[in-house]
């Protein structure tokens, strides 16, 4: 093989297999030259890889959840660390005005918003545009890496911003296997979630027009909304059509 | 309605018949209309094509003239034929008037 086909099999790898196969035969009965068969194939790539961005779907996973629930999740986590220490320091304790057992079940309290939260949000990018997945994992890391490169308390490891990562991958991996969640189950997460902020959100801190950082973590409440919508439409159209098909009978 | 290369590609189809497939239906626009065909355009066209219920295809066999590689087989389906039979129609219609056309209806071709 020579170094120009060479390259047209290292381009054509960007190709799903079976387009893969066509193309390259494609181009091996048409004898093209190497030069011209490397700019179809990255051509057709392009294409490939353009094309879901016509829909609104990428735009959502992407820019709508991946890329600032990165950023407030790494809030939320740094918050889960810090109701973590606390439990071992009395000062911290006293400080917060909590007695060990609170701060045990405040640290639940985080700790499970936090895995609601990247969880949901994980599962919305996953199954909202499972082709462009490496443009939303882009999206999510690179305030990843700018934050743990800015990080700066030494009394912390930089690591700890990224709590959220573990159940966010599980989220990913669940969406791109589902389309979407039940209804029942997507209630359940989503009115848990929304009533474990209440408490933030009626702390007796909270004015509008001096918001805390915390009341910005509602927006990660969204996600679980989202798929409570996506499954009401899914029952609802699969009822329509249910109904549809007994008519027709 | 058919955009003007998917009628192309889709009148390339009927007439190779049980022969069409990509490399066959590329030759057949290139040497037809003497424009050239890229590769991204006809795969993303036959996908487009596929995905409104035009076209049918499916990996055909292997030959050793494309290095032991399998064919993307394409054939139309009845709603290709009627799509590509209206915008036949529109264009002949739409053409009747036109001085380059050469029954136009009262008047003298240039």
């Amino acid at each position: 093989m020579s170094a120009g086909w060479r390259l047209v099999d290292l381009a054509s790898r960007l190709l799903e297999r079976n387009e893969r196969e066509a193309v390259l035969g494609d181009l091996t009965e048409t004898r093209e030259p190497p030069g011209a068969a490397v700019m179809g194939v990255l051509g057709l790539a392009l294409r490939r890889q353009a094309d879901p961005w016509k829909s609104w779907r990428p735009w959502l996973a992407g820019f709508g959840v991946a890329l600032p629930s990165a950023y407030l999740l790494m809030g939320a986590s740094l918050s889960v660390t810090w109701s973590y220490m606390r439990l071992f320091c009395p000062e911290l304790l006293a400080q917060a005005s909590l007695t060990k057992p609170s701060a045990v079940l405040v640290l639940l309290w985080h700790m499970f918003l936090l895995i609601g939260w990247s969880w949901t949000g994980g599962f919305v990018v996953g199954s909202v545009s499972r082709r462009t997945l490496w443009a939303s994992t882009l999206l999510c890391y690179s305030p990843c890496l700018r934050c743990l490169w800015l990080f700066r308390i030494e009394s912390l490891s930089r690591f700890c911003l990224l709590l959220f990562l573990l159940p966010a991958i599980w989220g990913v991996h669940r969406g791109l296997r589902m389309s979407g969640m039940r209804l029942a189950s997507a209630l359940i997460v989503a009115l848990s979630l929304t009533l474990l902020m209440i408490p933030t959100w009626s702390d007796g801190h909270w004015r509008w027009w001096s918001a805390p950082q915390w009341t910005w973590n509602w927006a990660l409440t969204l996600p679980a909304w989202y798929l409570v919508f996506t499954a009401w439409r899914a029952r609802t159209d699969s009822g329509a059509s249910g109904r549809e098909v007994t008519i027709n009978q | 309605m058919l955009g003007e290369f998917e009628y192309l590609l889709i009148t390339a189809a009927a007439g190779l018949g049980d022969h069409a497939y990509g490399a066959a239906i590329r030759e057949e626009i290139e040497t037809t209309t003497g424009r050239r065909c890229s590769i991204g355009a006809l795969y993303t066209t036959i996908d487009r094509l596929e995905s409104k219920g035009f076209l049918i295809t499916w990996m055909g066999e292997a030959t050793a003239q494309r290095g032991g590689r399998a064919k993307r087989m394409v054939r139309l389906t009845p709603d290709g034929v009627h799509a590509a039979k209206d915008f036949y129609k529109a264009v002949t219609r739409i053409s009747r008037n036109a001085s380059w056309t050469s029954n136009r209806i009262g008047g003298s071709s240039l």
